[in-house]
């Protein structure tokens, strides 16, 4: 019995192992909660230009590129561009408390199970996803002057 | 004749089917691709999976290729990180287990240490306690229930049980 219990189990996890979200593949939908507790569905910001970042309050790489994220926002949200930011920290309150120092002003989630980031096969964070309009991944951790002029391109 | 050896070199290299691995370095393990690249680098590694909020990775053998421990340590350790917890999950069949005594398993030696005497069927989880696969704290810890050298070097001594053969390596194992 325990056996079968393990050869299913082993079987469920390679079906997610080959649900890879690739480049040029449609993004499923995501929905996870907000700092209210509120469900935020990814789908909700179709029509813009996406970027997923996956983060958390304890990963240095992830908090170092915030103030370029800010940076970003600020010069290209008004012309379509929005970020949903997917924390995978267990304690929302070291969430809650680097959005502030942080001073992060886009959509913020959090997986505290980390089941969205083993769909997505998250491997290791900071790791982002660019969506077009449609929503279909046009880049992967894409970062620094790419991410930029990936923007001017699809906000264009 | 052929069928049987087939049959088995199946089995033998099928036994160790999947692992679970922390690595620890000067740096966050899940704030870098290092390791993650120089796992799925690894020639008998089918996938890995990172599982973010625990700190560790899971990971799975191809069926056909024996997993070398050793192997799967020097790829995090090239990386810049070091094994800070090992568990292997092993198909046994009816194997009878005690403290301090090591039992081979289709070429593989797994020397067990403070367990209580029992048979195991089907899929275990094995936590490795070898130096380099743990932290130096556990590893010692591990020390007090054997007297055997191999618990040091990790490689059968003149001395052990005529199982083994002398200079094969032993892995060091608790349930």
């Amino acid at each position: 019995m325990k056996l079968m219990v393990s050869a299913i189990a082993a079987l469920l996890l390679s079906t997610t192992i080959y649900a890879q979200t690739e480049k040029g593949a449609e993004a499923p939908d995501i929905q996870l909660p907000n700092v209210k507790g509120e469900i935020t569905k990814l789908s909700s910001l179709k029509g813009k230009i996406v970027l997923i970042d996956f983060w958390a309050s304890w990963c240095g790489p992830c908090r170092k590129s915030m103030p370029r994220l800010r940076e970003l926002y600020k010069k290209y949200k008004d012309k379509g561009f929005e970020i949903y930011g997917i924390s995978l920290d267990t304690e929302k309150d070291s969430w809650k408390k680097a959005i502030f120092e942080d001073g992060i002003k886009w959509s913020q989630v959090i997986d505290i199970e980390g089941n969205v980031a083993t769909k997505w096969q998250v491997q290791y964070i900071p790791t982002s996803y660019l969506l077009d309009k449609s929503g279909r991944v046009v880049a992967i951790n894409a970062e620094g002057a790419e991410l930029e002029k990936l923007l001017q391109k699809l906000l264009g | 004749m052929l069928v049987i050896a087939l049959m088995v070199a199946i089995s033998a290299s099928a036994q160790i089917e999947k692992a679970k691995l922390t690595a620890s370095g000067l740096t966050c393990s899940m704030c870098s691709k290092a390791i993650y690249e120089a796992l799925i680098k690894v020639k008998f590694i089918e996938s890995v999976q990172a599982n973010i909020q625990e700190s560790s990775y899971s990971i799975s053998f191809k069926k056909d290729m024996p997993a070398d421990l050793d192997i799967l340590r020097k790829a995090v350790e090239g990386a810049g990180f070091s094994v800070a917890k090992l568990q292997v999950t092993v198909n046994f069949d009816n194997a009878s287990v005690q403290n301090d005594a090591m039992i081979q398993l289709n070429g593989k030696a797994f020397h067990f240490l403070h367990i209580e005497p029992q048979t195991l069927t089907g899929a275990q989880t094995l936590t490795l306690v070898d130096e380099h696969f743990t932290n130096a704290k556990e590893h010692k810890k591990f020390a007090q229930y054997t007297s055997m050298k191999c618990f040091v070097t990790g490689i059968a001594q003149a001395c052990c049980s005529k199982d083994v053969g002398v200079g094969q390596r032993i892995y060091h194992v608790t349930i």
